[in-house]
């Protein structure tokens, strides 16, 4: 008998006098967490208070005349795969390795935790590796919680999803927050469009 | 320290106690920490309807675990991920032999997960020659002390700044009174490197959505991201617990989890990972591996009353509010799993005797249950195994001739009553200090006087 066997046939054995019980309805907050005006606030609130930097810009071309602004200090970027031309930096390119800075598109974010949803099919390297990370996001992609945000992306999964809240942590050492451990010290997420 | 084993709790936590003072220092300042923050993040939200929520999606689960595994399985393999199923730590370890074997794999990053202590992973792939590196900052230092992880979520909380500040100092040199900023940037380089040579990703798993076959990751760092996304394999440890029904239902537990254990709104980073990289994606490893560890979870599922502690989301705060497990930290649990969730779940896996005396160290106050996020009744589940260690005959001497004596007593009223007035004239004031145990807690205590006369003759001549 295989281990998959033996371990499926322990699971049913141990269950077999247990009172199943009803799947309960699905997770709400019942409560708003962070009560807003719009999900952009909500998000804006909560990625700033974990040490994240928001900007909001009307449209995209704003968006694009702010990069380049932004960009003066940098030499290379790192550009993720699924970011519009209008919003490439007028860099060099570099590895995701040496880049200074990392540019993303997000999929989505969520304003009930104040993350931005990093889709592997933009890269995973350019939203990790570079010190100082610039994640656009599209203000009509901010769903009000976590839960809506799961059930939009259930039928466009691509092989991972990472939700970034806020610039690399840790107080692992002596308990003392220190940013930029493993990931970007620094993360400025840039909505375009909404009020 | 070196790794100790959960028979010598009591030797080993005086030994804490008694040589490494400043161990419980660091200990109670960071489990101070982790308190507060719960305390704030769980006043934001209807913690109640939450807790309730969550206790009820893990109860159903668990309670229909072999149609649920079954389902994750498939929606797994349709993801393209390769699904292992072990039995034992032993059949987990052969798993991962295979897969190294396999793909003839190097060096591993690992992101931090309380399974791989469980199973042993790190000392088993070093034996087969592969190099392992913890990549969490915390599971990092420990890794280059020699010493086991000390608290479920943040493995490093015994070691002062001054201990990190001296061992960076001798591996990097990096000033002796060099910030944590310039502590974790050297940690950053040396890691980096690493990073991007390993060859093998590993990790463990908070969840596992089984409409989906999503697996859930959570951390602050981005080592897990970093582990998961450049190695070209990805083997992730997953106990067979840790499913829930839906890919929605992840909102709710990666929410509630990291409010539990470090108040956070949410965890920096979560991963949510489905499988291998898609044809049209720049990066990502080449292959997924799910090891679906049973390892005596099934022992702990068919115990009518002890099944409970399978619901545990691993957040830490039973340890943190533990008044017993702030005097020591982990260490002398002597296995992965400390504090009350360790006593709890430890019979199942290492069975009851190698267990003991573990389900002994609370002082059954209570507070554990009332700040678990998934709602386990774990002082009654401690007074169950408590139970067990007495039918089993593993109870100690000194506990097995007390409640002897007891039962001889209260079975016969004269002996009763002979002792009780016994009891009232001895010199408690100046001999009890004499005793043992007792006399411990009365170095400091001063004994009340005992009522001159017993209840039963008051209660004879009516009580005013």
């Amino acid at each position: 008998m295989s281990a998959r066997q033996k371990i499926l046939g322990r699971v049913k054995a141990a269950l077999k006098d247990r009172q199943t019980t009803e799947l309960p309805g699905p997770f709400q907050a019942w409560r708003p967490v962070a009560p807003a005006e719009t999900p952009v606030d909500g998000f804006a609130l909560l990625l700033q208070a974990a040490g994240g930097e928001v900007v909001r810009q009307p449209n995209i071309d704003a968006a694009a005349a702010w990069l380049t602004e932004f960009t003066t200090n940098f030499d290379t970027a790192t550009v993720g795969k699924t970011v519009p031309g209008k919003l490439t930096p007028a860099l060099k390119c570099s590895a995701p390795e040496i880049a200074p800075l990392g540019v993303s598109m997000a999929r989505g974010a969520i304003a009930e935790t104040g993350s931005l949803m990093m889709d592997a099919r933009d890269g995973r390297r350019s939203q990790l590796l570079a010190p100082t990370h610039v994640v656009f996001v599209h203000a009509r992609d901010v769903y009000a919680t976590f839960h809506e945000a799961l059930s939009k992306a259930r039928d466009d999964l691509p092989s991972a999803i990472g939700l970034h809240s806020g610039p690399s942590k840790s107080a692992d050492i002596g308990q003392v927050m220190v940013r930029g451990v493993h990931g970007p010290a620094r993360l400025i997420a840039v909505v375009i469009g909404g009020d | 320290m070196s790794h100790t084993v959960p028979n010598q709790y009591r030797s080993e936590a005086s030994r804490t106690l008694s040589d490494l003072p400043e161990v419980r220092t660091s200990i109670i300042s960071a489990t101070d920490n982790f308190n507060n923050n719960r305390l704030r993040a769980y006043g934001e939200i209807d913690t109640d309807r939450w807790r309730d929520w969550a206790r009820d999606v893990k109860t159903h689960t668990l309670t229909n675990l072999d149609r649920y595994l079954e389902q994750a399985e498939e929606s797994l393999t349709a993801n393209g991920v390769r699904v292992h199923w072990a039995e034992t730590a032993a059949d987990a370890l052969v798993a991962i032999r295979q897969v190294v074997r396999e793909h003839d794999l190097k060096s591993a990053v690992k992101g931090k997960s309380m399974l791989s202590e469980e199973l042993g992973v790190n000392a088993y792939l070093e034996e087969l020659g592969v190099h392992v590196r913890e990549a969490d900052l915390g599971e990092y230092i420990i890794q280059l002390l020699g010493e086991p992880p000390s608290h479920i979520v943040g493995p490093a909380i015994h070691k002062s700044l001054e201990d990190c500040q001296q061992h960076f100092h001798e591996r990097f040199g990096t000033p002796l009174d060099g910030d944590p900023d310039t502590l974790a940037q050297a940690a950053r380089e040396a890691l980096r490197a690493e990073f991007l040579t390993a060859d093998l990703g590993i990790t463990g798993g908070n969840f596992l959505a089984a409409d989906t076959g999503t697996l859930a990751l959570i951390e602050n760092e981005g080592n897990i991201r970093l582990s998961t996304s450049l190695p070209r394999v990805h083997v992730a440890f997953v106990g067979i617990e840790k499913i829930v029904p839906r890919l929605e239902d992840l909102a709710g537990f990666v929410q509630l989890t990291t409010r539990a254990a470090t108040g956070q709104p949410i965890g920096n980073y979560i991963s949510l990972i489905q499988g291998p990289r898609h044809q049209n994606e720049v990066d990502g490893p080449d292959e997924v591996h799910v090891i679906f560890v049973d390892n005596g979870r099934t022992n702990l599922l068919a115990s009518e009353e002890a099944w409970e502690a399978l619901r545990c989301v691993r957040c830490g705060a039973c340890l943190n509010i533990c008044p017993v497990y702030r005097q020591t930290g982990g260490h002398a649990y002597g296995w992965a799993y400390s504090g009350p969730i360790g006593a709890i779940i430890a019979p199942g896996i290492l069975g009851l005797k190698e267990a003991m005396p573990l389900p002994y160290a609370s002082s059954l106050c209570g507070a554990c249950a009332d700040v678990c996020p998934v709602r386990i009744p774990i002082p009654e589940l401690l007074v169950h195994w408590r139970e067990r260690a007495v039918e089993e005959g593993l109870a100690t001497t000194t506990e097995k001739m007390g409640l002897r004596a007891y039962t001889a007593l209260a079975e016969h009223p004269r002996l009763f009553s002979i002792g009780g007035s016994l009891l009232r004239k001895l010199p408690w004031q100046h001999g009890g200090r004499a005793l043992p145990v007792l006399g411990g807690w009365m170095q400091e205590r001063d004994a009340p006087n005992p009522s001159p006369r017993s209840f039963q003759s008051m209660w004879k001549d009516g009580i005013e």
